[in-house]
Parts: C-alpha cells; sequence; structure tokens
C-alpha cells in the first residue's frame, strides 16, 4: 500500500505536466502542421499533401519582406540602443555615490510599470509637434525610451554584481573608465546584457500597436502590422499563408532566444528587485 | 569562457551593428521615394484596400487611369498609398495621416460622411475655386454635390460614385419554402415573416443578413440601423432645428427590430457577424453557395458576381432579386433607401495640390467615370454617365436607380462619425444581449449627447 | 552630486577627482536622461494636458481644441462603458496574472524541480514558445484554435460534445487562456530560478524532522521565495494592465463590451469615436492604475537601491 503511494507520488507530477504540456502544444501544433498543408483549415488535421508553397507565397512577396527588415531593423535597432543607453547609465548608478540616487533609481522603477498603452495619444500628438511622424527613426526612438527603465534597473543590479577589483586593476594598467567598461565590465554582464536585449526586442516585435498609430505610409509598416492586416483581410479564408506567415515571424524571436537561452536563467533570478 | 562570451558579445554587436547601419539606408531610401521628395511631378493616392468589393478600384487605378494619365503627363509619377484596414479603422488611420505633414498624401478617397468632418477639422483643402473652371461639375447630382459641401458651404471633394440600398434575397430560396416571388416586403413584419418562414422550411440557411456588429463600422450604421431608421417617423437629425433626436419611438422601434432578429435566430451566428469580413463572407460565399436568404446591403454587392470579380457567378442575376426596403408599417412613400458614396479630395497638407487637382480632373471625365463603375457595380454621381446604354445594363441598375427616388442622405454634420460609432456599439450590444432594446436607447442618448453636447439633442 | 565613493578613494583610479566623476556620470546618463525626458516623461505629461481638453481626431475641434476643465472626467464617471471597463480589467488581471500565470508558473516550476532532466526540458520548451511566440502570432492561434471549427470543437465533437463559439460565448475567458499561455512561461522561469537558490540542506533537515511535503513547502520554501513571488506577482501584473494587442486580435473587446478592458476602452474612444481628449482621460486613470499597483510593490518589497 505504501509502496503503491510512492510510486504514484512519483509518477504523478509526470502526469500533471505531460496534461499541461499538451495543453500547451495543441494551439500551436496547428499553426505548424497548416503551414505545410495545402488545404488548411482552421482545425487541426493530418495533412493529406505537404506543401511549401504557403511560405513560397509568403516570402515572394516582397511587401512582405520589406515588413519584415523593417520590423527586423526596429526591433534590433531598439535593442541596441536600449542596452547601450541603458548600460552607460547603469555604470554611474552602480559605481559612484550620487547625491539623488535614490530618488533617480525610485523614478526608474516606477516608470518600469507604467503601461505604454495608455500613453499613445499623447505620443503621437508629440510626434505631430516634433515632426516626428511616419518616421521610422521616431518610432525607434519612443520604443527605446519605452524599454530604458527596465534595461537601466536592470543592467545596473546585474553591474553591482561586477566585482570592482577588476576593474581597478585595469585602471592601474592605465586603463580608462571607458576602456574599462567595455573591456571588464561588459564581457561580464553579458548574462544581464542578453536578458536584456532580449526582452526589449521580443517586447517590440510583437508590438503592433505602436507602429500601427505612428507610422502612415504603408511602405514603412513593420511586418507585426502587416500580419495584422493580413489577419484582418483575409485570415478567415488562408489559413494556410496565414500560418506561414506566423511561423516566419515568429522565427527571430525564437532564433534570438536559443541564441542566449545559456543566460536566461541567471537574469530570472529577479535578484536585482528583491535583494537590492 | 570568458574569451569566448567576449567574442561572442563583439560578434553581437557587429551583426546589430551593421544591420542599424542599413537601416540607416533603407530608412533613407523610403524616404526619398515618398512624396517628400520636393518633387513636384510625384503625386501620392491613398485609398482603402481590403480586396472584395474594392477590387475595382485598385484595378481601374492601375490598369485604367494611371497608364493613360502618364500619357498626357509623361513626367508624372503617380504613387498609390493603399490601406489595409476594416472600414471602420480606415477613417482613423486617414485623419491620422491627414494630421501631420510627414504623412499626408495628396488625394484621399473618403466616403462622403467624413468629408465634413475631416474639412472641419481643416484636413481638407476647400475645391470651390477650383470648380469654377471645370464645366463638368454641372454634370453632378445635386443631392451628391450635397453630400461634400461641409458645414461652411464650401465644397471639399469630387464624389466618384454613389448607391442605394435595398433587399437582397434568392429567389430559388424564396420558391422552397414557398414564398412569393419576386418578393415585395411591405412592412417591417412582411420581412420578419418571410425570414421566420425560411427558418422553418429550411433550417440550414441563414434566413436575414445584416451587419451588426462594431466590426462592420459605417456598414452597421448605414445598411441596418439607418435603413430601419429612416423607415420610421422619426429620423436620426433634425434638420430644421439643427438637433439630433437622441429619443424616439423610431429609435426603440429599430432596436427592437435587430433584437428580434437575433432572439429569435433569424440572423447569422455572432461568430460571423461581428467579424470584420462578415459582409464579404456573406455575399461571396454564402449567398452564392445558397446558405444566405435575405440580405440588407447595397447595390455594389452585385460586382462580387462580375467575372472579374472576388466571387464570379454567372447565374447570380436569375437567382438573387433585389427589392426596395419597405418602411415600418407600409406609411408613404411605402419604402426607403440610404445613400452614400466615396469622393476624391485633396487635403490641406498636401505639397503637389494643382497636379492633384489635374489628376482628380482627368479620373472625374465621363469615360474614366463609366470604366470606375462599370468595374464597382455602383451609382454615377455624373448625369451623363447615368444615361449610357453600357451602364444601364449592369445588373440591378434599374432596381437601385428606382430607389433613389425615396432615399435619404446622412445628416451633413461633422459631428455624425462620432454618432456612427455610438450606433454601431449601441447595435452590438442589443444582438450580443448586453442590453434590452430599451437600455440600448438610453446609451445611445447618453453617449450622444456626450459626443454632440447637451444643446444639441432633443427628445421625441 | 558625487561624493567620493569608499572603494575607489583606496586605489589609483582613472579620475583623479570629483570633478572629472562628475563630468563622467553626466556623460553616460545624459543619453538616457534625454530619451527619456523627451519619449517618456514628456508624454505622461502630455497625458495631464490632453485629458482637460476636447482634443478630437476629426470634426471641428480637432481645429479649435479647448480646455474643458473636468468634464472628460465627469463624463467618463456616468459612462456606463468606463465601470464596466473597470470591471473587466480586473478581472483580467485577477484570473490571467495572479491566478493564471502566477499559480501555473508555481505549480510548472514546482513540479519540474529535480525531474528527469529531458523530460523537464521537453517540457519547458513547450512552455516556453508561448512565451516567445510574438503576441500577434498568439491571438492568431487562440482565433484558430476556438474557432467555431477549430481545433478545440473537433476535439469536443470527436468526444460527443456539441462544438462551442468559445470566442462568442466565453470570450474573457478566451483571452484570460491566451493571456496564461503566452505568459506562464515569464513565472515559471522566475520560480525555477528562485527554488534554486533554496538549499537543498534545509529542505532535507526540515524532512528528517518529520515535516511533510506539503509543509516544507509552505512553512520553509514559500517564505524563502517569498521576494521572487511578490515581485513576480507586481510587474506579470503590469505586463497584463498593459495588454492591448492580444485582446483586441482576438475579439476586439467584443462581443459587445465583453472583453473591454482599459486598453480597449481607451483605443475606442480615442481612435475608433475620435475622442483624443476623452480617451487620454482614460489613459490617465489607467497610469493611475500603474502607479498603484508600482507603490505596492515599492512599499512590499522595501527596495534597496
Amino acid at each position: 500500500m505504501k509502496r503503491k503511494s510512492i510510486k504514484l507520488e512519483r509518477t504523478l507530477p509526470y502526469i500533471i505536466l505531460t496534461v499541461i504540456g499538451v495543453l500547451f502544444l495543441l494551439p500551436l501544433l496547428w499553426v505548424l502542421i497548416a503551414s505545410v498543408d495545402p488545404n488548411a483549415n482552421s482545425s487541426i488535421k493530418v495533412p493529406t499533401a505537404f506543401t511549401v508553397d504557403n511560405f513560397k507565397s509568403v516570402l515572394t512577396n516582397p511587401v512582405n519582406i520589406r515588413a519584415f527588415i523593417i520590423g527586423l531593423l526596429l526591433s534590433l535597432g531598439q535593442g541596441l540602443l536600449v542596452v547601450l543607453v541603458a548600460g552607460l547609465a547603469a555604470y554611474p548608478l552602480s559605481r559612484y555615490q550620487m547625491k539623488y540616487k535614490k530618488h533617480f533609481m525610485f523614478t526608474i522603477l516606477f516608470m518600469t510599470s507604467l503601461p505604454i498603452t495608455a500613453v499613445m495619444v499623447p505620443v503621437y500628438q508629440l510626434f505631430i509637434y516634433m515632426k516626428l511622424q511616419d518616421s521610422l527613426w521616431g518610432t525607434m526612438f519612443f520604443l527605446t525610451a519605452a524599454g530604458l527603465p527596465y534595461a537601466i534597473w536592470m543592467l545596473k543590479n546585474f553591474m553591482d554584481a561586477v566585482p570592482l577589483e577588476l576593474e581597478e586593476s585595469a585602471w592601474i594598467d592605465g586603463a580608462s573608465v571607458w576602456q574599462g567598461l567595455k573591456r571588464i565590465v561588459a564581457p561580464l554582464m553579458i548574462p544581464g546584457i542578453c536578458t536584456v536585449g532580449i526582452f526589449t526586442f521580443s517586447g517590440s516585435w510583437g508590438n503592433f500597436f505602436v507602429p500601427y498609430i505612428l507610422i502612415q505610409s504603408p511602405e514603412k509598416l513593420p511586418a507585426s502590422v502587416t500580419i495584422y492586416q493580413f489577419f484582418g483581410n483575409f485570415g478567415m479564408v488562408e489559413y494556410g499563408k496565414l500560418a506561414a506567415f506566423s511561423i516566419l515571424y515568429t522565427f527571430p524571436a525564437i532564433v534570438l532566444y536559443i541564441f542566449s537561452q545559456r543566460f536566461m536563467s541567471q537574469g530570472f533570478s529577479l535578484g536585482g528587485a528583491s535583494k537590492g | 569562457m570568458r574569451v569566448k562570451s567576449y567574442k561572442k558579445l563583439a560578434a553581437i554587436s557587429v551583426i546589430t551593428g551593421s544591420v542599424l547601419f542599413s537601416s540607416a539606408c533603407s530608412d533613407a531610401n523610403s524616404t526619398s521615394g515618398s512624396k517628400k521628395s520636393g518633387d513636384s511631378n510625384t503625386i501620392s493616392i491613398t485609398f482603402r484596400d481590403g480586396g472584395g468589393t474594392n477590387k475595382g478600384l485598385t484595378d481601374w487605378l492601375n490598369n485604367d487611369i494611371i497608364p493613360e494619365f502618364k500619357k498626357e503627363h509623361p513626367k508624372a509619377n503617380i504613387k498609390l498609398s493603399p490601406i489595409s484596414a476594416s472600414e471602420g479603422d480606415y477613417f482613423a488611420k486617414v485623419a491620422l495621416m491627414l494630421k501631420s505633414d510627414q504623412s499626408a498624401p495628396d488625394i484621399v478617397t473618403e466616403d462622403t460622411f467624413m468629408v465634413n468632418s475631416d474639412a472641419s477639422a481643416g484636413y481638407l483643402e476647400p475645391l470651390d475655386d477650383k470648380l469654377k473652371g471645370w464645366d463638368e461639375w454641372n454634370q453632378y447630382i445635386d443631392n451628391v454635390k450635397n453630400g461634400v459641401k461641409a458645414q461652411d458651404g464650401k465644397t471639399y471633394g469630387v464624389p466618384f460614385n454613389t448607391d442605394s440600398r435595398g433587399l437582397w434575397y434568392n429567389k430559388e430560396l424564396f420558391k422552397k419554402a414557398g414564398l412569393p416571388v419576386p418578393w415585395e416586403p411591405k412592412s417591417w413584419d412582411d420581412i420578419l415573416t418571410a425570414a421566420r418562414t425560411i427558418k422553418k422550411k429550411d433550417p440550414g440557411v441563414i434566413p436575414l443578413w445584416m451587419n451588426s456588429g462594431k466590426a462592420t463600422g459605417e456598414g452597421t450604421s448605414m445598411q441596418t440601423f439607418e435603413m430601419l431608421l429612416y423607415g420610421t417617423k422619426d429620423p436620426l437629425y433634425d434638420e430644421g432645428k439643427g438637433k439630433w433626436i437622441v429619443n424616439s419611438q423610431g429609435l426603440l422601434d429599430t432596436y427592437t427590430f435587430i433584437d428580434t432578429i437575433y432572439k429569435e435566430k433569424l440572423g447569422p451566428n455572432l461568430s460571423q457577424v461581428l467579424n470584420g469580413q462578415g459582409g464579404t463572407i456573406a455575399y461571396t460565399q454564402l449567398m452564392p453557395k445558397g446558405k444566405l436568404a435575405i440580405g440588407l446591403d447595397g447595390i455594389w454587392q452585385a460586382g462580387n458576381y462580375r467575372k472579374d470579380g472576388p466571387a464570379p457567378w454567372p447565374d447570380a442575376f436569375k437567382t438573387l432579386g433585389y427589392t426596395a426596403m419597405p418602411t415600418q408599417n407600409g406609411e408613404e412613400p411605402g419604402q426607403t433607401s440610404m445613400s452614400g458614396g466615396w469622393a476624391f479630395s485633396i487635403p490641406k497638407k498636401s505639397d503637389n495640390k494643382d497636379l492633384s487637382w489635374e489628376f482628380i480632373k482627368f479620373i472625374s471625365t465621363k469615360e474614366n467615370n463609366l470604366k470606375l463603375l462599370l468595374k464597382e457595380n455602383n451609382l454615377s454621381p455624373r448625369e451623363d454617365v447615368s444615361k449610357e446604354s453600357e451602364y444601364l445594363n449592369l445588373p440591378m441598375f434599374k432596381e437601385a436607380t428606382e430607389f433613389l427616388e425615396h432615399t435619404h442622405f446622412r445628416p451633413s454634420v461633422d459631428k455624425y462619425p462620432s454618432v456612427s460609432t455610438v450606433i454601431q456599439s449601441t447595435v452590438e450590444d442589443v444582438v450580443t444581449g448586453k442590453s434590452s432594446p430599451k437600455q440600448a436607447v438610453e446609451n445611445y442618448q447618453k453617449n450622444v449627447t456626450r459626443v454632440v453636447g447637451k444643446d444639441k439633442v432633443i427628445e421625441r | 552630486m558625487v561624493s567620493p565613493s569608499t572603494s575607489v578613494g583606496r586605489t589609483s583610479s582613472p579620475h583623479k577627482s570629483n570633478h572629472k566623476k562628475l563630468v563622467t556620470s553626466l556623460l553616460f546618463l545624459l543619453p538616457s536622461w534625454i530619451l527619456l525626458l523627451i519619449f517618456f516623461i514628456g508624454p505622461i505629461l502630455l497625458t495631464f494636458y490632453f485629458a482637460f481638453t476636447n482634443l478630437s481626431l476629426t470634426g471641428s475641434e480637432a481645429q479649435a481644441t479647448q480646455f474643458v476643465g473636468f468634464s472628460n472626467f465627469v463624463n467618463m464617471f456616468q459612462d456606463p462603458n468606463f465601470r464596466i471597463s473597470v470591471i473587466k480589467t480586473i478581472v483580467y488581471l485577477l484570473f490571467s496574472a495572479i491566478v493564471g500565470q502566477q499559480i501555473l508558473g508555481f505549480i510548472l516550476a514546482l513540479l519540474m524541480k529535480e525531474k528527469n532532466p529531458a523530460f523537464r526540458r521537453v517540457i519547458g520548451i513547450i512552455v516556453i514558445a508561448g512565451w516567445v511566440t510574438p503576441e500577434i502570432v498568439v491571438a492568431f492561434c487562440w482565433v484558430a484554435f476556438l474557432n467555431d471549427s477549430g481545433t478545440l470543437n473537433m476535439i469536443l465533437q470527436q468526444i460527443g460534445l456539441k462544438p462551442v463559439a468559445w470566442l462568442f460565448t466565453f470570450p474573457m475567458t478566451s483571452v484570460i487562456i491566451a493571456n496564461i499561455w503566452h505568459g506562464t512561461a515569464f513565472s515559471m522561469l522566475v520560480f525555477q530560478a528562485a527554488l534554486d537558490d533554496v538549499p537543498k540542506s534545509i529542505e532535507e533537515a526540515a524532512v528528517v524532522d518529520g515535516a511533510s511535503r506539503f509543509q516544507v513547502l509552505y512553512k520553509i520554501v514559500l517564505p524563502m521565495i517569498k521576494g521572487s513571488v511578490v515581485t513576480n506577482m507586481i510587474l506579470v501584473t503590469l505586463q497584463t494592465l498593459g495588454v492591448f494587442t492580444l485582446i483586441y486580435a482576438m475579439t476586439g473587446g467584443g462581443p459587445g463590451t465583453s472583453t473591454q478592458t482599459l486598453p480597449i476602452f481607451m483605443y475606442n474612444q480615442a481612435f475608433v469615436n475620435y475622442q483624443l481628449g476623452y480617451g487620454t482621460a482614460i489613459s490617465l486613470i489607467l497610469l493611475l492604475i500603474g502607479v498603484l499597483v508600482s507603490l505596492l510593490y515599492l512599499k512590499s518589497m522595501k527596495v534597496k537601491v
């Protein structure tokens, strides 16, 4: 009797996890299968034939390619800017003692929490005043600013964990602050940089609202908006193409995730926020 | 390990850096390609590109218009900037574009109900001076001309089509259910009776389709709500007093009719009808397959079944009938309809107004307008085009033109677009059972009052 | 602004003077300040301004915008749709963020602890796939999955049940589940990291002392990871508060007002009803909720900086 319950205790988590896993997999499975099914519809089924036509037709459309490239540039550009600007800001916040540092950090933490969705109307108006409407650069700067508070907060905490001694020895060898940051601190912070970079990238890669409001010319729209429009116009008819489009669109996010996956768990200990 | 990571970081920086650089280039390219290049020969046109019924306009611009225009203006460069959006989103997107120097096109197609509003916002260029020197303007029907006049009395657009609305019905399904063909309903009750009969005799068929959600935008306001409301004694707006009627028996009866359709399941499933593509699916799929008996909609739906239309159907007009929408209880004149239409306008922030005007004149000639309407299956705003035999032979043209005799136009007030969105959300609330017809009237009153101001409303 | 840092004092650092340090700090902070000031603080200040105007996207007010005092707020509190949206937002936050992602994420992390690494990896990848998927694609997956003739209904029919129009019969549940699917991985990863930090020796000692598994979890593990739990809860709540794309693409806030959370309500008033001023007033409320939640965050965390 007792042995049985121990056995159950061992297997039950596996059973529960398997069930959850299957439930999580189902909605995704449809996209995978429908994308290679020449006669895809909205429900999952074993395809009668295999085709890459869906992918072909999405990829041979120059409009889609352009949208993909713009989306990539927007998100990568933003990711890079965020890491660069936030990394710079994190340095004095981590290394120096400043009078108003505490206030500044609290403000930063505070900004992290504000929902970006809420400020789109004022941002749109601001863009009109500044003549940044319909500008990809303007959109990138806005997305960068929106990602900054979180990034500064995280990178400051990551930087706190890098021992000062290493930097000091570089200074003795004659390195400047900038060189120390570049040669010693940055390489040691790769996990943090990757975590922040990926957060930022996937946040804006999936964001269709910001470019939808700020970009008007059809030829400047990133993939997030075109995929929404595709869905709106043909979603109910062309399931296979939609699925292929979705997979292609998810691809960069997956690649980036795998690329830096090994650093992610360190980024997740939230140590920064809870331990200070 | 450390060295490895460092290399990786270097790799990331190089990749992102080079990508960013190419970003700079591509951004520069797309800017130089846009109209803000200071090139006086380039004009951009913004229109709605939603497949379906908008296919005609796109084809016409690409195949009939631009190559011909270029023969006359060899240096001209016409840039199409279609917006892929649902009808509701299109107008918001256009307003967003017109507001800024960076994104305003040189020509924009506007539903005439937006012309007044966008003109009052200062987004559009008055055309009166230009129209004075254009003798073809005399050919335009007066009612249609009124539709592009704003409250300041100036004209802000050149209409390229107009329309009327009525009831599409499938004669075969009617015969099968034992209903009279041709069908001439005399009151709302006749419509309900027919729908109930269909439901009883042929349960696999959707008895009645009318746009009923927010996603179908103005289609819900005009094709459904106003087609009903203007068949009662109470219109939307009291033109004499200049006030919105926010509480009337007509409003209550309109919501009640809509409520009845969905309560008795005489309409489509909510998942079909509350969809932005609902209307397209109804007329390109359900109607040809004999899955839909009656549809309350515009004449342009006939264009779906053309050889080069989105759902070719050679025998369409042997099967389909088009009949007038009756007034509520058959009150004089017995039938009602709504008319609108679309126009070309020049944005105030366009930087190439002269060439834009040349282009509008060119595309609005008798010959070119006819070409468009043959593709669109819509009514012409020009009297001379309306006399062409090619045009007269369009399917259902005769019926649609007859509806014009007792048709109504939407209130020519800049607040109409906002009132219209109130209509759409209150209708959707009724359809989904969120509010009763009475509550819908209350919500309508509250929201319209908020939008137009307390001094601009009356009750009846 | 800058005072000598104790640790730097004892070495020969490249800054010989405080003045130099001040310059370095300012140079390093400047880019972020400029960006935040223009693109973050600026819009928030403008929110306060526009919320008190009748700014409009079209119509005569678009040209002659006026200050209208509190009338947007008076209208808002009288608008039954506003009340509905607040309730919908709370329901969405409660079930999607707190009950759903938080608890499911914790259960996953807990169950996966010390399991067969290959198994752990497979389940992990599946769950994370939902998180990596962009929001808009998540919306499509779920629209297709819940469609009248979608996968879920097909399965139901296989086992002899009637199909349901999920997005119309249970719209709120649908968007909540989709968001849980999308967000749970984040909580799972946070809890995995937190649980890994719990020293095994403490747990083992408790078991030796005769504590049951549940007691160990409740009395030892949970208090130790309390920090991560609270932080995660607030982060997830704030993320969920701002969700727009997912709901907009799945239901557009409908049918009727069934899934009209505050961000959707704001969008509808501002960009569908063309009332930018009124929409901004709603934004302000949304911002205030964010502020409240983050105050709660700061207070409960006793954050040290």
